[in-house]
């Protein structure tokens, strides 16, 4: 069935991420624009966010995706917060 | 002055392991302590528990942790606390532990906390029994937190959280899910005691500084937000009124 951009594509994929067993992202934000619909927050590594790209493309092959999620940085802290 | 290091949402499972350990080679450098507050794995499997133990294993410095709502999601809690002090991880549910650095004891009372939202648009005991058990949910996990503070005797006092308890360093999330968030109710226990800092993670798109009513600075250190392995902060004995 062809799908619509609209607000229960958007609502679907945010489920979708959080509920399907292979990607359990709470922290991706979807956001439905003109033309696409962009994911964008973080993950943890490169294998997480090319499952996301390709669960969502395979959910929605009708809708434009744009996916532009980063991998979260563990670089040791340039410094400490004084809580004096 | 204690030095304490803090990470959340840290989301181990087998495709992270070895990540954190650069950045964690310098710990012992930079603190007497690590906090992990919560969301440690994916799922809350066995497995994943087993990445995090393995991850945050011989550390040289303590390392004590909460629980998120994913390592409740496979409903296997006792075995994903099994297996994380296994590694030598204490895990906190409604407890406290006092820890001996140079810098004086340093206590950290633990509990994951709940949802239920802030001050004025918060959710009541009211109506649906699914309704009382939510709120009922939050008010027992802030109660128990409360008197985990308030039993510790230490020189400087930490609460660690896995939900937020200001929505102060929700900003960043939608408005609408606050509720989901976090709890003005911890907030409250957090202002029950004399704490000096309050840890928590879960919004992943939440901003790092906040503080309670009551004055205690509290900081979200979910780890999309402080973008780095973790974060380090110095805190000071203070010298107790006489009773
Ligand atoms: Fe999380
Ligand atoms: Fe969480």
């Amino acid at each position: 069935m062809n799908r619509r951009l609209d607000e229960y594509v958007e609502a679907d994929v945010q489920r979708l991420l959080t509920e399907d067993v292979d990607l359990a992202e709470q922290g991706i934000t979807v956001l439905r624009r003109e033309q696409n619909l962009v994911l964008c927050g973080e993950v943890e590594s490169q294998a997480r966010r090319d499952e996301i790209e390709r669960k969502v493309r395979a959910a929605f092959p009708d809708v434009a995706v744009l996916v532009d999620i980063g991998i979260t940085r563990t670089q040791p802290p340039g410094e400490a917060e004084d809580l004096s | 002055m204690i030095r304490v290091a803090a990470v959340a949402d840290v989301h181990m499972d087998s495709d992270v392991l070895g990540r954190y350990r650069p950045a964690l080679e310098e710990l012992p450098d930079k603190a007497d302590v690590l906090l992990l507050g919560g969301d440690l794995t994916r799922h809350g499997s066995a497995a994943e528990a087993e990445c995090v133990a393995t991850e945050f294993r011989d550390l040289g410095v303590p390392v004590i942790a909460v629980l998120g709502n994913h390592d409740h999601h496979r409903d296997q809690v006792p075995e994903v606390v099994k297996t994380l002090e296994g590694g030598g991880i204490a895990v906190l549910e409604g407890e406290g532990t006092v820890i001996d650095t140079p810098g004086g004891r340093l206590g950290v009372a633990g509990a994951k906390g709940f949802g239920g939202g802030f001050a004025g648009r918060c959710a009541s005991a009211f109506g649906e029994p699914e309704m009382k058990a939510f709120v009922q949910t939050t008010c027992d996990a802030a109660d128990r937190l409360s008197e985990a503070l308030r039993r510790l005797e230490c020189d400087v006092l930490v609460a660690l959280t896995h939900y937020a308890p200001v929505p102060d360093t929700l900003l960043g999330e939608p408005l609408e899910i606050y509720p989901f968030l976090g709890s003005y109710l911890l907030g409250q226990a957090i202002d029950s005691a004399p704490t000096a800092l309050a840890v928590h993670g879960h919004a992943h798109m939440g901003s790092e500084r906040g503080v309670t009513p009551g004055g205690v600075k509290v900081r979200n250190v979910a780890h999309p937000v402080i973008k780095q392995a973790y974060s380090v902060f110095h805190l000071h004995a203070r010298a107790r009124a006489a009773a």
